[in-house]
């Protein structure tokens, strides 16, 4: 029976031109590492977007995926909490079950 | 001008934007569009690359060169003044927009080169050289304004040199100003391997390229929710003064036709892909659906459809042909 801890998963929606500041503060905060998805698209306050690849990326958005002790996700959280207006993030945060928890500090 | 628009450029153009406001299914995949664009470039760049090889460094060349730089640092200060003052746009946005208003549209130049050259005015290959050196300083001066008027305008978060790397080394210069070079370097002999890829199929990808580009700028201007009237009507002015400003000096600075065409094709384009990619870095904050629906949805099509036969006219008429 393989054992789990609990950790806990950060997922920033972000544009795809910003997501080099997200990783770079997720770095700062202690992850180890991190998952950059690609959209198809969709809606907010702001309007549609959609993976727009003409216009150097700047309309379209990227899913950041990070897992980390709940001590690291709450420093990275902290620090985008400024950023979330201005840069327009969409920050989610849960608890997840991982196998090798070393990996995940 | 009538003939121009019976253009297959044009026409598939207008067919994306059809199709876009019909709310047809229609649609190129990213990917494709990414890649054709990256082929437009590497075979513009090279084409450009070729032509200076054969002419050499001419006095016509850094009279272009000069005039196209002067010109892309002073557009987005006039325009700046006009989207504060006729376009009531606060000093952010009138900065971020200014920028893509100083840059330009590889897009348009290709389409404005093909179109020249149907009409027996082709523009010299060192139109190319002028393109990239224009595309990166309305993006400094842009930022300066916003760092000047604009009090959001913080310093971005993170190495400053995200920026500087987005504006120099973005994939639209590296890949431009690289294949001219390489066509520099390989000239007429060595491009001739590779001339069914670059020179036979490039009006064809052209054609399906501004197929595209007609699905997305529709798109944007059904989607532009913070488009004014106002800045409409400038979305429409900037490309007409600016144009002509260009053609009247490339005019005066004796360039030939098809050259002064082009510098007026190029000070009246937008930016859409190296300005807003390096704007939404610097100045997260300025509203990146405006700044796209102004130089995508509005100042491109209008370029595509009316500004070029009326830039190259201009032209034709200043030299008095």
């Amino acid at each position: 029976m393989i054992t789990t801890v609990t950790r806990r998963r950060v997922e920033v929606l972000v544009d795809a031109p910003l997501v080099r500041i997200v990783r770079d503060l997720a770095e700062k905060a202690g992850f180890k590492g991190h998952t950059v998805l690609p959209t198809l698209g969709g809606s907010g306050r702001g309007g549609s977007w959609s993976d727009d690849q003409v216009t150097g990326g700047a309309g379209a958005k990227v899913m950041f995926v990070a897992i980390a002790s709940r001590e690291t996700a709450d420093r990275f959280m902290d620090a985008l909490a400024p950023l979330l207006d201005s840069h327009g993030l969409i920050v989610a945060a849960f608890d997840v079950d991982v196998i090798r928890p070393q990996k995940f500090s | 001008m009538f003939d121009q628009l019976l253009s297959p450029v044009i026409l598939f153009f207008l067919l994306g934007a059809f199709a876009a406001f019909a709310r047809s299914d229609l649609a190129i995949p990213e990917a494709a569009a990414k890649a054709m664009a990256l082929y437009l470039m590497a075979a513009i760049g090279l084409k450009g690359g070729i032509q200076v090889a054969e002419n050499g460094v001419t006095a016509a060349f850094l009279a272009a060169a000069f005039i196209g730089v002067a010109l892309s640092c002073i557009i987005p200060l006039a325009a700046f003044a006009a989207l504060r003052g006729l376009g009531r746009l606060d000093a952010l946005n009138a900065a971020a927009v200014a920028a893509h208003y100083g840059s330009v549209s590889v897009v348009t130049f290709v389409a404005g080169s093909e179109a020249l050259e149907l009409a027996g005015m082709p523009a010299a290959g060192h139109m190319v050289a002028v393109l990239a050196l224009m595309e990166t300083p309305p993006i400094i001066v842009g930022l300066m304004l916003a760092r000047r008027f604009a009090a959001a305008a913080s310093a971005p978060p993170g190495p400053a040199g995200a920026f500087l790397h987005e504006t120099l080394l973005n994939g639209s210069v590296v890949l431009l100003s690289g294949s001219f070079l390489i066509g520099l370097a390989i000239g007429k002999q060595g491009f001739a391997p590779i001339a069914p890829v670059f020179d036979s199929a490039f009006r064809g990808v052209l054609c399906l390229f501004l197929l595209d580009m007609g699905l997305v700028a529709a798109r944007r201007l059904r989607e532009a929710r913070s488009l004014t009237l106002r800045l409409a009507v400038l979305a429409i002015a900037f490309p007409l003064v600016n144009g002509f400003i260009g053609v009247l000096l490339g005019a005066l600075a004796g360039l030939d036709q098809g050259s002064a065409a082009a510098l007026g094709i190029l000070a009246a384009s937008a930016s859409y892909i190296a300005a807003p990619a390096a704007m939404r870095v610097a100045l997260p904050q300025a509203d990146a659906g405006l700044y796209l629906a102004m130089s995508l949805a509005l100042t491109f099509p209008f370029n595509i459809i009316a500004g070029i036969p009326l830039y190259a006219g201009l032209a034709r008429w200043m030299s008095g042909a």
